[in-house]
C-alpha cells in the first residue's frame, strides 16, 4: 500500500517533468513524419477499416452481443493495444533512457509513467475512429449509438492503475534482464486469447473452459471498457469492484518491486 | 556558500555485470533459480572503500588516481546517480554533475526541447529554464541551430549545450568528471573561465582530471585515490605531486615502482630514499633565523644525504599558508639547471634577495624528485617560516611599493615610502 501512495507521490512531485518527457517522446516518434500525429488516428482507422471488410464478407462471426463484429472487437482491441504497447515499450525504457539515468541525476520511476501516459496519448487520439465508427453504424440502423461511450474515461481508471503498475514492474525487471520484452511479447499473445476481447464469455458454450476464463482478471478490465464504449450500458457493479481491485493491486505490487530494484537499475542500464 | 559535501565511510560495491560470461537472462534465472541469491564476493567489485571525505562551502576538491581508482564513482554518489553499499553521503545545495557533456540529449529532439528537459533535470521549472534559455544559446553559440534537432549537431555543438545548461542552472555545487577535455580550445577557455566566475561566486567544485595541471590551478585541496582507497589528501600541488611520483615510479619499475616509493610519513613524506634530505633551515642576512621580516633578504637551506647516486634530479620547494593554500613555487628544472651528478652529502641553497611575504606563517615542502616526478624524498611541511611586517597586508603578497601623485594630495606618512 504505502509503495503505491509513495510512487504516486513521486510522480507527482515531479509531474512537470513527465508531462515535459511524453512530449518529448511523442515529438520523437512523429518527427520527421509527413502526417504526424494523424498517425494515432490513421492507424486504427485502417485497422477497423480492414476488420469491417474482413468480417463482414470473408468472416461472418455469431456471437450473442457482438454485432457488429467489426466494432465489437475493434472496441476490445483499443485498451489491448494501448496496455500491450505499453508493456512492450516499458520493457526498455529504462535501457533506452540510460544516459539520463547514469550521466544526470534522474528520478526513474518518471520513466515507466511516461511510456504508460505517451500510449494513452496514442489510445486517446484514437478514439475519435471508434466514435465515427459507432456513430456510422448508428446512422446505418446497425446498431444503436452507446451515449455511455462519454464515461469512457471512468472505464480508463482501472486500465491506467494496472498497465502503469505492470510497466514499473517489467521496466524494472527489463534492466536487469534483456530478453524481458522477447518473454514478454510471447505472453501477451497467450493472454491476448486467454482475454475476451475477440469472442464474449456468455458466447462461449464450453464449461470449464468459460470457468477457467473467468479467473483471468483482464476480463473485468475488458468488460467495464466495452461495456460503455459498445453495448452502451454499464458493467455489473462485480465487474466494476474486481477491474478496479486489479489494477490496485497491480499498481501496489508493480510499485514496490520497482522502488526494490530502484538502486540496482542505475548501475544495471 | 552553500554547497556541502560530507561522506563518512563510504564503500561501494558493483555487482560485475557478465556471469560466467554470459548476460544474464530470464530464461538463466529461471532455469537455475538464482534470481535473488545473493552475490558471492567473485562477483563483486569493490569500487570506494571506507572514503571519508568532507567538502566546505566554497571549496574547490580535485579527485585524482589511476583508471579504476574510484573518483567517478565517488562523483556520481556525491550526485545522487549512485547510493553507497554502505556508509552515509550528506550533500547540500543544489547540485549539477557534469559526467557526460550532453549526456541524455535526445537526438530527434530540438535543441531547445533538450535544454528544457536538462534544465528541469537539474531542478529548474520550465518557465526558469525558458526564461534563462537566450543565455544558454549564446553561451552554447548555437544561435541558428537551437530549433534543430540535436542529431544534426556537430559534437562540438553537443557539448557546447551540455555544459551551457548544466552551467546555467546557478548550482550551489558543481561536480565535473573530465569534461572539459572535449571541445576545442576556445571553448575549453570559455569553460574554464565560467568555472573561475563560479568559484568566485562562492561554488563548491569536486573535480576529477587526469589533467594534473588543470588540478593544481582549479583546486585547493586533492584526493589520491587507488583502489578505491585514499592514498594520500592535502594542498593540490603536494597531492599532485605524489601522484607523479607513483606515476613515474610506475613507468620505470614496471609494477613494483609503488613499492620503490615509500610512504615514510602518512600524507607527509615519501619517496625512494635514493636521496634524503635531512634538515630544512632559514637564513637572512647570514644569520640562521626561524622569523624572517618581511622584505628581507632570505635563504633556504636543504641538506641533503645521498644513497644512491643518481643523474636525474630536481630540487624544488614550495610555499603554503598556514591554511594550506599554495602561495608560490620553483624547481632547478623550470629554473634551467641541468643535473649533472648528485653523490655524497651537501647542501642546496635557494636565495630571495627580498622576501615579499605579508606577515604571517609559512610552510614550506622540499623535494627532490626525478625529472618525470618519481620523488626521492618529497617532504611536505618540511619547514615553517614566520614572516613579519609592520603593517598587516591583507593577503600573501607584499611587494615593496609607492604611490605617486601629479599634485600633492598627502602629507609624508609616519612609516614615509616603503
Amino acid at each position: 500500500m504505502r509503495a503505491g501512495a509513495e510512487v504516486f507521490g513521486l510522480l507527482w512531485h515531479h509531474r512537470a517533468l513527465v508531462v515535459a518527457l511524453v512530449r518529448r517522446d511523442l515529438a520523437a516518434r512523429y518527427r520527421a513524419s509527413l502526417l504526424g500525429y494523424l498517425w494515432s488516428m490513421l492507424n486504427p482507422l485502417l485497422l477497423l477499416a480492414v476488420y469491417a471488410v474482413v468480417f463482414t464478407t470473408v468472416f461472418q462471426p455469431r456471437m450473442a452481443g457482438a454485432k457488429p463484429y467489426a466494432l465489437f472487437l475493434f472496441a476490445g482491441l483499443l485498451p489491448w493495444l494501448f496496455f500491450s504497447g505499453a508493456l512492450l515499450d516499458a520493457a526498455m525504457t529504462l535501457v533506452d533512457n540510460g544516459p539520463l539515468l547514469a550521466k544526470v541525476v534522474c528520478p526513474a520511476e518518471v520513466f515507466p509513467a511516461v511510456t504508460v501516459l505517451a500510449h494513452l496519448v496514442h489510445h486517446v487520439l484514437a478514439l475519435p475512429v471508434l466514435l465515427a465508427g459507432l456513430a456510422g453504424c448508428a446512422v446505418l440502423g446497425l446498431h444503436p449509438f452507446p451515449w455511455t461511450v462519454l464515461l469512457l474515461p471512468l472505464a480508463l481508471v482501472p486500465w491506467v492503475l494496472l498497465t502503469g503498475g505492470l510497466a514499473m514492474a517489467i521496466s524494472a525487471v527489463g534492466v536487469h534482464f534483456r530478453d524481458t520484452r522477447d518473454l514478454l511479447a510471447n505472453l501477451l499473445n497467450l493472454l491476448f486469447f486467454g482475454t475476451p476481447i475477440i469472442y464474449t464469455l456468455d458466447g462461449l458454450h464450453v464449461v470449464w473452459l468459460k470457468r477457467l476464463l473467468q479467473l483471468n482478471p483482464l476480463a473485468s478490465v475488458i468488460e467495464v471498457y466495452r461495456s460503455l464504449a459498445f453495448s452502451g450500458r454499464f458493467a455489473p457493479a462485480t465487474d466494476w469492484a474486481v477491474a478496479l481491485g486489479v489494477g490496485l493491486v497491480a499498481w501496489i505490487i508493480g510499485a514496490w518491486l520497482f522502488l526494490r530494484l530502484r538502486d540496482t537499475l542505475v548501475e544495471a542500464v | 556558500m552553500r554547497g556541502r559535501i560530507v561522506l563518512r565511510d563510504v564503500t561501494k560495491v558493483y555487482r560485475k555485470a557478465v556471469r560466467e560470461g554470459r548476460f544474464q537472462s530470464v530464461k538463466g534465472a529461471l532455469l537455475h533459480g538464482d534470481l535473488l541469491r545473493g552475490l558471492s564476493p567473485r562477483e563483486q567489485f569493490v569500487a570506494l572503500e571506507d572514503l571519508g571525505l568532507e567538502v566546505a562551502p566554497g571549496e574547490a576538491v580535485a579527485l585524482i588516481g589511476p583508471n579504476g581508482s574510484g573518483k567517478s564513482t565517488a562523483l556520481k554518489l556525491i550526485s545522487g546517480i549512485l547510493r553507497p553499499s554502505a556508509g552515509e553521503v550528506e550533500v547540500e545545495g543544489r547540485v549539477t554533475a557534469l559526467i557526460e557533456l550532453g549526456a541524455g540529449f535526445h537526438p530527434e529532439i530540438p535543441g531547445r526541447e533538450n535544454v528544457i528537459i536538462n534544465g528541469m533535470l537539474l531542478g529548474l521549472s520550465r518557465a526558469e529554464v525558458e526564461r534563462r534559455l537566450p543565455e544558454i544559446v549564446s553561451f552554447a553559440g548555437i544561435e541558428e541551430f537551437i530549433d534543430q534537432p540535436v542529431k544534426v549537431y556537430s559534437s562540438g555543438m553537443f557539448v557546447r549545450l551540455g555544459f551551457a545548461v548544466a552551467v546555467a542552472v546557478d548550482p550551489d555545487i558543481l561536480l565535473i568528471d573530465e569534461v572539459l577535455a572535449v571541445g576545442d580550445a576556445a571553448f575549453t577557455r570559455r569553460c574554464l573561465d565560467r568555472i573561475a566566475r563560479m568559484r568566485r561566486e562562492g561554488v563548491t567544485l569536486v573535480i576529477v582530471s587526469h589533467d594534473l595541471d588543470l588540478v593544481t590551478a582549479l583546486a585547493d585541496r586533492a584526493v589520491y585515490l587507488r583502489r578505491g582507497r585514499v592514498v594520500a589528501e592535502g594542498p593540490a600541488d603536494a597531492v599532485v605531486a605524489r601522484y607523479r611520483s607513483d606515476v613515474a615510479g610506475e613507468e620505470a619499475g614496471d609494477t613494483e615502482g609503488q613499492e620503490r616509493v615509500r610512504v615514510v610519513e602518512e600524507g607527509r613524506r615519501w619517496g625512494t630514499g635514493d636521496v634524503e634530505i635531512e634538515e630544512v633551515t632559514f637564513s637572512s642576512g647570514g644569520v640562521p633565523l626561524r622569523v624572517v621580516p618581511s622584505g628581507a633578504d632570505c635563504t633556504v637551506h636543504i641538506r641533503y644525504r645521498v644513497r644512491q647516486p643518481v643523474e636525474d634530479f630536481v630540487f624544488g620547494l614550495a610555499w603554503h599558508t598556514s591554511e594550506g593554500g599554495l602561495v608560490g613555487g620553483h624547481n632547478t628544472q623550470l629554473d634551467g639547471l641541468e643535473p649533472r651528478r648528485l653523490n655524497g652529502a651537501g647542501e642546496v641553497r635557494c636565495r630571495y634577495g627580498a622576501l615579499q611575504l605579508a606577515s604571517g606563517e609559512y610552510w614550506l615542502d622540499v623535494a627532490v624528485h626525478a625529472a618525470d616526478g618519481l620523488a626521492y624524498d618529497y617532504w611536505c611541511r618540511a619547514a615553517r617560516l614566520r614572516v613579519t611586517a609592520p603593517v598587516g597586508w591583507p593577503g600573501v603578497w607584499a611587494p615593496a611599493h609607492s604611490w605617486e601623485c601629479d599634485q600633492p594630495l598627502w602629507d609624508a606618512g609616519p612609516r614615509g615610502e616603503r
